[in-house]
């Protein structure tokens, strides 16, 4: 793309810093192009809005503006941004300084946004965001989606353009690494952590100063490590954070070697991601032509360099020792041993490996200290999180809040509930290691310990909203089998364990289940959970006994009486239309494969059960709940 | 040297710091199961037949003792109700691949499991790693475990007959269910795996007898391990046998004329 | 997978191809082994036999372990693969909404199931764990191109597209 090559070009004249002022100097410099009033076009180009023509639209945004008469007043210009977070209203252009929000812009309307809105100062109905009320919202920070989160962490996302670091710097980034370059000790550094108490974002959420100290403690060559192997499924905090704003996590990174005195780094990011890998891979190249990284940094003798590993398709490689053997080129599998990695990690040297949102925080910590951070959240745990947001919610999307917020008010509030009037069932949490949690439980605070009372974990912040729709003995059914083809199969309760949880919930979805099969179930879990070998087996056992523990008399209709009640199993359901409230629009007619509905235009339509083959198109699309799960 | 106090199912003793529990164990002749070990290997952990109770202070800890180091004074209990629990779960998952095996019939007497629990994966392995292990410390790295998850299996490299294998028989004597055949045929040696040729080793013939006894070996190659000026031995191509008979011979011609 | 082995005769390999790969890019170094695979198999799009060989050799690591490596990670393929790569996307969000019954779909119309190629080797149907797109849910992946909301109408023009090259 035209816009993001120039801002790479640019770059290459950008001067050395030499000294943690120069970087100062070089920020106000910075204002008259990147400043808060300067006119602009944003347009997100994440990976959520790429597919519905984002960069179609950003560049004929560029094309238009350029060719555009403004007679004489500045022409604004176009900023190709990451993702914003608010994915399911992609693609979004944001129109600065005013702050207005359009949604679902599509290549055709760039003319009219720039004839209408840029020039004319005039407000297109039809692209403002309109909540389940219908209440048209203007302006970005008053949309609910928005107003109720607290971003810190994401708090450039969706500004910046990615790939320009000067863009990044004008925000401010580099500067927590300036500081701790030029007027904190290793020590400081690391109590500043501390008092923080931040816990690691990648799920264990063991407290990072705690894991930077024992780190630095160590004698040996000692490496940084980044995780950016985002493998729950469902989950995309790391991939927005690295598309958007990838200079916050190298800043991270730096101050962690400083502090662990360090001058390796490594991040280690999945092959699913091509654009992070785009984004990181330009980054790095440019805060080392700046002298933000390597050698010398900012002058101040301090060298770490980073580099880029991908992985190539294994989800245990998430997993801190599975990680390490791969970064070394060989087979990620989790290394039986007792010895932390922060002792003997990869190279069988002391490496502190933290997660993308754990290293996105610090520079806040570093520049506004550990008290500041604390007083955000709860005492346990601190700061905020970030959570993406998805499933059966209106508003699909990476949302950030501090801890302690009731899920309630996350998945009802900023989420926007469940969407055509269907109840909510149950919110998934923490990916394939984490739980179900059903409706009763809604206002628990949003914490490591909270969730973990409730049988599931916070895991990396994938949020999953399921509705009455969702049978809660396929969702463990679902996981199960990701597992079973991602355990590595080194360990016996995993490997065959798993295959049998997941033969009895085969057998159970297929109306085939035994009244024994739920403690059957509990018992192979327990014993999974208590002697597997790493942390994806012990955790592996989580969505079959949480749905269990919340859901068990799911399981025994399935069982006893075999049925579904979602109509999710076939076997289980059948399907029939509802003459009373059948409106005959024909949608279902129109929407079946196998032509099972037949009904005349404004009279109840029939559908013949012989032939239906429960694809369930004609349930999904049919706005009057006029077909009927049986 | 520091010792550690280690109390292990109520009895008390000392252990050495990062001696492993298996191995503090096995000198005070308390018996843990294992599948996947052998003292001459790094631990696996893999089959967790050895797994035990540690507590420390109040806290509970499942633990593997083929790899856990002991460095602090811990209780260890390794034969409680959990343990024998999960310890059945495993045979019982096991026997569904490997039902002949006497050493898994013995385990699952000894820790009550139903043998037929789990329906037959039709299968010759328990996967414990330990040929794959033994033949890339020993061997001619011609064995793995390939695939993961389910699809887990010892193999060769893309499920073809090996060339590197320098038929020592090492996976052979190490497999615990006596899945892996060795055989001497006509002039070769055959290595067969989940009933599959996994490689084919020429064998020596005996100068003397001119039977066929081990595999060839490049012998420049291994002496060249050794020390600068090792030489291959001159009686390479005899068989052990013969060998003797030869030396015998030898020592006998020193004491009389002829024999 | 009947009818791969059929064809699955070996391409030709250019030593200088492996070598600006192996040596050039990545040093020989054996930590880079993963990446060095990827960068193979994205030029011949599998893993042949021949320059895992030659890179066996090259970075002297055993064969067995690049076999071990190969058959580990989901992304490596040691069967050539079609023309056309359809992925489904099956993380949850995308589970949820139905892909799994996309798979289905598609296993019904061109008889391959994930991970196979069809004898024509037009098309490869492979399943990847989430691309991180949920948000627009469900997605599809053909030949690099995100398609998001994607219905079986969508997988049927692809099918029609694949076919048609």
């Amino acid at each position: 793309m035209q816009q993001l090559k120039q801002a790479a070009e640019s770059n290459v004249n950008t001067p050395r810093i030499t000294s943690p002022k120069a970087l100062e100097d070089y920020r106000a410099s910075l204002a008259s192009k990147y400043g808060h009033d300067v006119p602009t076009v944003i347009i997100c180009c994440g990976t959520g809005c790429r597919p519905s023509n984002a960069v179609e639209v950003a560049e004929l945004l560029e094309k238009g503006l350029a060719e555009a008469d403004f007679q004489g007043k500045i022409v604004p210009h176009v900023k190709a941004t990451g993702c914003h977070g608010f994915c399911s209203r992609g693609p979004i252009v944001e129109l600065e300084p005013q702050g207005i929000f359009y949604q679902k812009v599509k290549p055709k309307d760039v003319p009219e946004i720039i004839e209408k809105t840029i020039k004319g100062g005039e407000l297109i109905k039809h692209l403002q965001y309109k909540d389940a009320s219908k209440k048209v919202f203007t302006h970005t920070n008053e949309i609910p989606f928005y107003a109720k989160q607290s971003r810190l962490v994401l708090k450039n996302i969706g500004k910046i353009n990615p790939f320009d670091i000067d863009d990044a710097i004008a925000t401010g980034t580099y500067g927590a690494l300036a500081k701790a370059l030029s007027s904190m000790t290793p020590g400081q550094i690391i109590e500043e952590v501390k008092t923080s108490f931040i816990k690691g974002r990648g799920g264990a959420g063991f407290p990072t100063g705690i894991k930077w100290e024992s780190c630095a403690s160590q004698i040996g060559n000692r490496y940084i490590i980044c995780n950016a192997d985002e493998g729950d499924p469902g989950a995309f905090m790391d991939r927005s954070l690295l598309e958007g704003d990838p200079h916050r996590i190298l800043e991270g990174m730096a101050i962690a070697a400083k502090a662990i005195g360090s001058n390796r780094g490594y991040i280690y990011v999945r092959l699913e991601y091509p654009l992070a890998i785009q984004t990181l891979t330009q980054a790095i190249q440019q805060a080392e032509a700046m002298g933000l990284l390597g050698d010398n940094i900012m002058g101040t003798g301090f060298n770490f360099k980073v580099s880029l590993s991908m992985g190539a398709g294994a989800f245990v490689c998430g997993e801190s020792s599975a990680l390490m053997s791969s970064l070394e080129g060989k087979v990620g599998r989790p290394r039986p041993k007792y010895i932390r990695s922060v002792e003997k990690g990869f190279r069988d040297s002391p490496s502190n490996l933290n997660n993308v949102e754990t290293y996105a925080n610090i520079p806040d910590i570093i520049l506004k200290g550990g008290e500041w951070y604390k007083s955000i959240g709860t005492k346990e745990s601190t700061g905020t999180k970030v959570f993406s947001l998805t499933g059966n919610v209106h508003n699909i999307g990476l949302v950030e809040v501090p801890m302690g917020v009731p899920l309630r008010e996350i998945i009802f509030d900023i989420g926007g509930g469940v969407p055509k009037k269907r109840a909510f069932k149950a919110v998934q949490t923490g990916g394939p290691s984490g739980g179900c949690i059903p409706a009763q439980h809604l206002d628990i605070p949003v914490s490591f310990e909270s969730l973990d009372q409730v049988g599931s974990i916070m895991g990396s912040g994938g949020m999953i909203v399921m509705d009455e729709n969702i049978c809660m003995v396929e969702v463990a059914r679902y996981f199960t089998h990701f597992l079973v083809e991602e355990s590595c199969g080194q360990c016996t309760p995993c490997r065959e364990g798993l295959i049998r949880m997941e033969e009895i919930l085969e057998r159970i979805t297929h109306g085939e289940g035994r009244e024994e099969d739920p403690d059957t179930l509990e018992e192979i879990g327990k014993f999974v959970t208590n002697f597997s070998l790493c942390g994806l087996g012990t955790s592996a056992a989580n969505p079959v006994l949480s749905t269990i523990r919340h859901f068990r008399e799911e399981y025994e209709t399935h069982i006893r009486h075999k049925k579904c009640p979602a109509g999710v199993c076939k076997p289980l359901y059948s399907l029939k239309i509802d003459e009373e409230k059948c409106v005959g629009c024909g949608i279902c007619k129109k929407r079946c494969p196998v032509n099972a509905i037949t009904g005349d235009k404004k009279k109840p339509h029939v559908l013949e059960i012989e032939k239906c083959i429960k694809c369930m198109e004609c349930h999904k699309n049919c706005d009057f709940a006029a077909v009927i799960v049986l | 040297m520091k010792t550690l106090k280690i109390k292990i199912d109520g009895k008390e003793v000392t252990a050495k710091p990062d001696q492993t529990i298996l191995e503090l164990a096995t000198e005070n002749g308390i018996y843990i199961p294992t599948l996947c070990h052998s003292p001459a290997l790094e631990p696996a952990a893999m089959c967790r037949l050895c797994m035990v109770e540690l507590y420390e202070g109040r806290r509970k800890k499942f633990v593997t003792a083929c790899n856990f180091p002991l460095r602090r004074d811990v209780e260890i209990k390794t034969d409680t109700p959990d343990i024998r629990q999960g310890r059945k779960l495993i045979i019982e998952l096991l026997m569904a691949r490997c039902a002949d095996s006497p050493l898994l019939q013995g385990l699952a007497k000894e820790y009550g499991a139903n043998v037929q629990r789990f329906s037959d994966l039709k299968d010759d392995c328990v996967m414990c790693g330990l040929c794959a292990r033994v033949c890339e410390k020993v061997g001619g790295k011609t064995l793995t475990l390939s695939g993961r998850g389910v699809e887990i299996h010892v193999n060769t490299a893309f499920s073809e007959a090996s060339e590197f294998c320098i038929g020592c028989g090492s996976c052979v004597q190490i497999c615990p269910v006596n899945s892996i055949v060795m055989e001497d045929v006509a002039g070769e040696r055959i290595l067969k795996i989940h009933g599959r040729e996994a490689a084919r080793v020429k064998l020596v013939h005996c100068e003397m007898c001119n039977k066929h006894f081990g595999p060839v070996i490049d012998l420049t190659k291994v002496m060249s391990k050794f020390d600068k000026g090792a030489i291959p031995p001159s009686n390479a191509n005899i068989c052990p046998d013969c060998a003797r008979i030869k030396l015998a011979k030898r020592i006998a011609g020193r004491y009389y004329d002829t024999i | 997978m009947a009818g791969i082995e059929s064809k699955c005769t070996e391409p030709e390999i250019d030593y200088n191809v492996l070598n600006s790969i192996i040596v050039d890019r990545y040093n020989q170094n054996r930590e880079n082994l993963i990446m060095m695979m990827q960068a193979i198999q994205k030029q011949y799009r599998y893993l042949p036999i021949t320059a895992l060989r030659y890179l066996s050799d090259k970075v002297q690591v055993p064969l067995i372990k690049i076999f071990e490596i190969a058959t580990f990670y989901a992304s490596f393929s040691l069967k050539p693969k079609g023309k056309n790569i359809i992925n489904i996307c099956t993380g949850t969000a995308c589970h949820l909404k139905g892909t799994g019954k996309m798979v289905e779909h598609i296993t019904s119309k061109v008889g391959i199931k994930s991970g196979e190629t069809t004898p024509d080797m037009l098309l490869t149907m492979d399943n990847v764990n989430c691309v991180g797109a949920c948000a627009v849910a469900p997605v599809i992946v053909f030949n690099e191109k995100y398609y998001p909301e994607a219905d079986l109408s969508v997988i049927n023009t692809l099918l029609d597209q694949a076919k048609s090259e």
